[in-house]
């Protein structure tokens, strides 16, 4: 039976031991080789993520010469409370969880460690996301591969039927399909529409929304002076920041490049440091927390200003906002990713991106930067890291077959019109 | 800055023919596929070529000769790496690596390894000296004439690809070459929807985005003589790339009898003889054309020879579900016009599709397929096809994405399933074709691959200042 269980993100960074750099990539690697069943953490046996990754962020010296630790970054995107998807995964990992986590620093030593030593060492390095985009709140795994699988078996039902079927009015068709479904043990589940997000959760997520409105039309007085003289320091900034144009190495493509094109997904991390000085510090916390509002309320139904090919994406900032992190899950190659980005949504990029350290020049926080195409994809692939150990629960599948299943299974409940019908058999 | 010229209307007599026509006229061609063995010889013959080279400025009317090269070509010319390193990565690279055989679709019996040439186990491919004329017998004369020149300068000829007049058509018998981008400023003018910025083709002006893009600009100091034009962005060096533009070449061999076959085997009635209309039916629905190269969004129902030329349609508005031209057919993936997202239907749309736009220049190659023996269990399977060539600025942005996102993809334009029906490699869900149909669709399943990769090259077509600039290395 599906209940309503929301989704969380998980962003575990872990320091990594210097000396223990080499070893820890060769075990991600080993790990890379059989991501489903490898011996560390077969992902195969997660049941509640939809993705998950580590990788490496090699130490790097900060504009104040500070020396920022290398990080063993662990993200996934599960159904239900980050806690329950902790568990998830130490129960998975077992030792296996020990084994890696010992590269880092401040892992038990005593080994094995206890279930809920693992548990606290990995809670006690948890990093809340600074924006973090679903395509869909609130379905599940389980319900986007269960739908896919309703989906193919009405599209076998039809193949089957031919001619029968073509020949029939939309609402015979419809009924055909509903007696399919209803007579199949394995599918009539489909036939009880997707769980509806409780009461208690939309009443907060519209307090969540509605406060920061009105505390902000409040202080709208306040704000319109603040955001002048904002905009004034921005532009000036903007100006004077550099922007070089850099073509990325090519053994760094390379690597990048290996890991690209074999389902219908792909990963995509850039990391890289804010431009120095606090002004684009504080915009860059400010701009993202709007951004995560905007994500979280606005674009959370498949469609992220046009773009409709991400999955999960999101932001952090690490080292007290030194360095961010942007991540996410989309379908299709990086060229037509990058393309998207200077396409659709080249405004929301450049709002967060231009306080990244080299990004193509922006007017007025949200115009240029990512419309210099070459400068750039040429940004983009400079600041790529390669994702060590990637899993997709459901890798061939796009985001817009999702959004499609559900509308099926959605369908095969309730009245229609015989205009419906029509639609909803196009589908199909 | 002085203002930028936004088309090379002014400079045709620099730009290769190619660029600004098929030469529609000049029904023979082939084409000779180069090495390099000696540098030194090899810059005398390009310095004579250069002049030799069909300019854009008029119309030939009894043959034409337009010369390219791959990136070890210009390396074995002599240009240094530095240089050779400010062209594109795709050029750089070239067609043949793991990477681009996963994009494009270059895999299994397609694959580099077993290609007849430009693979890694054949001979470098350094030139390719494309020629063009009235008749086969011109063409003979030129032919010898180009490979004696060739041998006498230390050129060695790998292989020569002769082409077929089909009189318009490929050989599964679809009119081809309909729709072409057009040219802002330049050429026959055309509705706004298909028309993009000069600088989408040619190296050196302004493209879709307004920006000059990536193209090779060397320091005024390498070029002594003054060869090159200068840098138009005002950067003081001389660019190498002005007028010149990428050219992709794959030799591309169709299986004209595994096509009919299919789609025969498809539409049989029940009493298991063919239906010959509802054969042509699923295979202009494949194709998104019926045989004369009418649309099936302007003419759904049968093939209507007098919008054989009509290209001014879109999708939005008539055809959203694709119950005239498949959603997953040919030449909606090959130029989704306004179908795709932001807004279908809107400019915007057009707007994005236009990043993505090519300008063909193949010919067919092999003889007419014997139709008698088309449904056969046992016909004739020599060897035809088509010699894809097409031009265009940015490789990444323009054939490697519409090959991957469009033609190739499965999840195309909102599909669960299916690359493209007559081209597509097969990967991973590519062997299902869906026809839109009311009350609902129908699919075939299983479908083998038509057409199988036999060669290829990323080629630099430059203009013919950056040949005798090339030709000049030695000096």
């Amino acid at each position: 039976m599906e209940r309503w269980r929301g989704q969380s993100e998980i962003t575990i960074v872990t320091p990594v031991k210097p000396e223990a750099m080499s070893a820890l990539g060769e075990l991600l690697g080993a790990m890379a080789r059989d991501v489903l069943g490898n011996d560390v953490l077969p992902f195969g046996r997660l049941t509640n993520t939809h993705f998950a990754r580590f990788f490496l962020l090699d130490s790097a010296q900060a504009h104040d010469g500070i020396q920022l630790p290398a990080y063993l970054i662990s993200m996934s995107d599960i159904d239900g409370r980050p806690e329950e998807g902790l568990a998830e995964l130490v129960d998975v990992g077992g030792n296996g969880i020990d084994h890696l986590y010992s590269h880092c620093i401040g892992y038990p030593t005593a080994l094995p460690a206890s279930r809920q030593a693992r548990l606290e060492y990995l809670r006690a390095h948890i990093v809340r996301a600074d924006v973090n985009y679903v395509n869909t709140i609130g379905r599940t795994v389980q319900q986007i591969r269960g739908e896919a699988e309703v989906r193919e078996a009405i599209e076998d039902f039809l193949d089957r039927g031919g001619p029968e079927l073509v020949g029939g009015n939309p609402s015979a068709v419809r009924a055909a399909i509903r007696e399919f479904v209803t007579s199949d043990g394995r599918l009539n589940w489909a036939l009880t529409p997707a769980p509806a997000p409780p009461l208690a959760y939309r009443v907060r997520e519209l307090v969540h929304f509605v406060v920061p409105v009105i505390l902000g039309l409040l202080l709208l007085p306040v704000l319109v002076p603040v955001l002048l003289v904002w905009l004034v320091v921005l532009r000036l900034h903007e100006i004077r920041d550099p922007s070089p144009l850099v073509k990325p190495d090519r053994a760094h493509l390379d690597q990048l490049r290996a890991l690209e094109d074999y389902t219908v997904q792909n990963q995509f991390i850039a990391a890289g440091f804010l431009k120095s000085g606090w002004f684009r510090r504080v915009t860059a916390v400010v701009i993202l927390w709007l951004v995560g509002f905007g994500a979280r309320h606005l674009f959370n139904n498949g469609n992220l200003a046009g773009v409709k090919t991400i999955h999960f994406a999101r932001w952090i900032l690490l080292d007290g906002a030194v360095r961010s992190v942007f991540v996410s899950n989309y379908d299709g190659s990086t060229e037509s990713y990058m393309d998207d980005f200077i396409d659709k949504v080249a405004w929301a990029l450049n709002a967060v991106f231009s306080n990244g350290a080299g990004y193509p020049a922006t007017r007025w926080l949200l115009f240029g930067g990512a419309r210099d195409e070459q400068a750039f994809k040429g940004f983009l692939r400079t600041h790529q890291l390669p994702t060590q150990v990637w899993y997709a629960a459901y890798d061939q599948l796009s985001a817009l077959n999702i959004v499609d299943n559900a509308k099926i299974r959605a369908g095969l409940n309730g009245d229609m019109t015989e205009l419906e019908t029509q639609k909803w058999l196009r589908l199909l | 800055m002085a203002a930028v010229a936004v088309t090379p209307a002014q400079d045709l007599a620099d730009l290769q023919g190619l660029l600004v026509r098929g030469y529609g006229n000049l029904t023979s061609a082939c084409f000779l596929l180069l090495e390099i063995d000696e540098p030194d010889a090899a810059r005398a013959w390009l310095a004579l070529t250069a002049d030799l080279a069909t300019a854009a400025d008029s119309r030939p009317t009894a043959s034409s000769l337009n010369v390219a090269f791959t990136s070890s070509g210009l390396r074995a010319l002599g240009l240094d790496s530095t240089v050779i390193e400010m062209f594109s990565n795709e050029f750089v690279e070239g067609i043949a690596t793991p990477f681009r055989q996963r994009l494009l679709g270059d895999t299994g019996e397609s694959a580099p390894a077993s290609w007849a040439w430009g693979g890694p186990n054949g001979a470098p491919i350094h030139v390719a000296v494309m020629l063009y004329a009235v008749d086969e017998g011109a063409l003979a004369t030129l032919r010898d004439a180009e490979t004696r020149r060739a041998a006498a300068h230390g050129l060695r000829t790998v292989s020569i690809l002769d082409t077929v007049d089909l009189g318009g058509s490929e050989h599964f018998g679809f009119s081809d070459g309909v729709s072409q981008p057009a040219m802002a400023g330049l050429g026959r003018p055309d509705r706004s929807a298909n028309t993009v910025a000069a600088g989408e083709f040619v190296l050196g002006y302004p493209n879709q985005y307004g920006l000059l893009g990536e193209r090779p600009v060397l320091p005024r100091s390498a070029d002594p003589m003054e060869i090159l034009s200068l840098d138009v962005a005002g950067s003081g060096g001389a660019d190498l790339g002005r007028n010149g533009s990428y050219l992709v070449f794959r030799q591309l061999s169709q299986d004209v009898r595994g096509f009919w076959r299919t789609v025969d085997h498809a539409t049989r009635r029940p009493d298991g003889t063919s239906d010959p209309v509802r054969r042509t039916m699923l295979a202009s629905k494949m194709v998104g054309r019926w045989p004369s190269g009418a649309s099936l969004v302007v003419t759904p129902e049968n093939d209507d020879p007098s919008y054989a030329k009509f290209n001014d349609f879109l999708y939005q508005d008539v055809d959203r579900d694709g119950l005239r031209c498949p959603v997953g057919s040919h030449i909606r993936r090959a130029n989704p016009r306004d179908s795709l997202d932001p807004s279908p239907g809107s400019s915007r749309s057009l707007e994005v599709t236009n990043h993505h736009r090519i300008l063909r220049r193949g010919r067919e190659y092999g003889h007419r397929v014997d139709v008698k023996t088309l449904f056969d269990e046992v016909g004739e399977d020599e060897e035809r096809g088509l010699h894809f060539v097409c031009l265009n600025a940015n490789i990444a942005r323009q054939f490697e994405f519409l090959q991957k996102t469009w033609i190739n993809s499965p999840k195309f334009d909102g599909l669960h399933e299916g690359d493209d029906p007559v081209v597509g490699p097969r990967q991973a869900l590519g062997d299902t074709f869906t026809v839109p149909a009311s009350p609902v669709r129908t699919r075939v399943r299983g479908m083998p691959r038509f057409v199988a990769v036999r060669g290829g090259a990323y080629f630099f077509l430059p203009g013919r200042r950056a040949l005798r600039y090339l030709a000049s290395l030695g000096d």
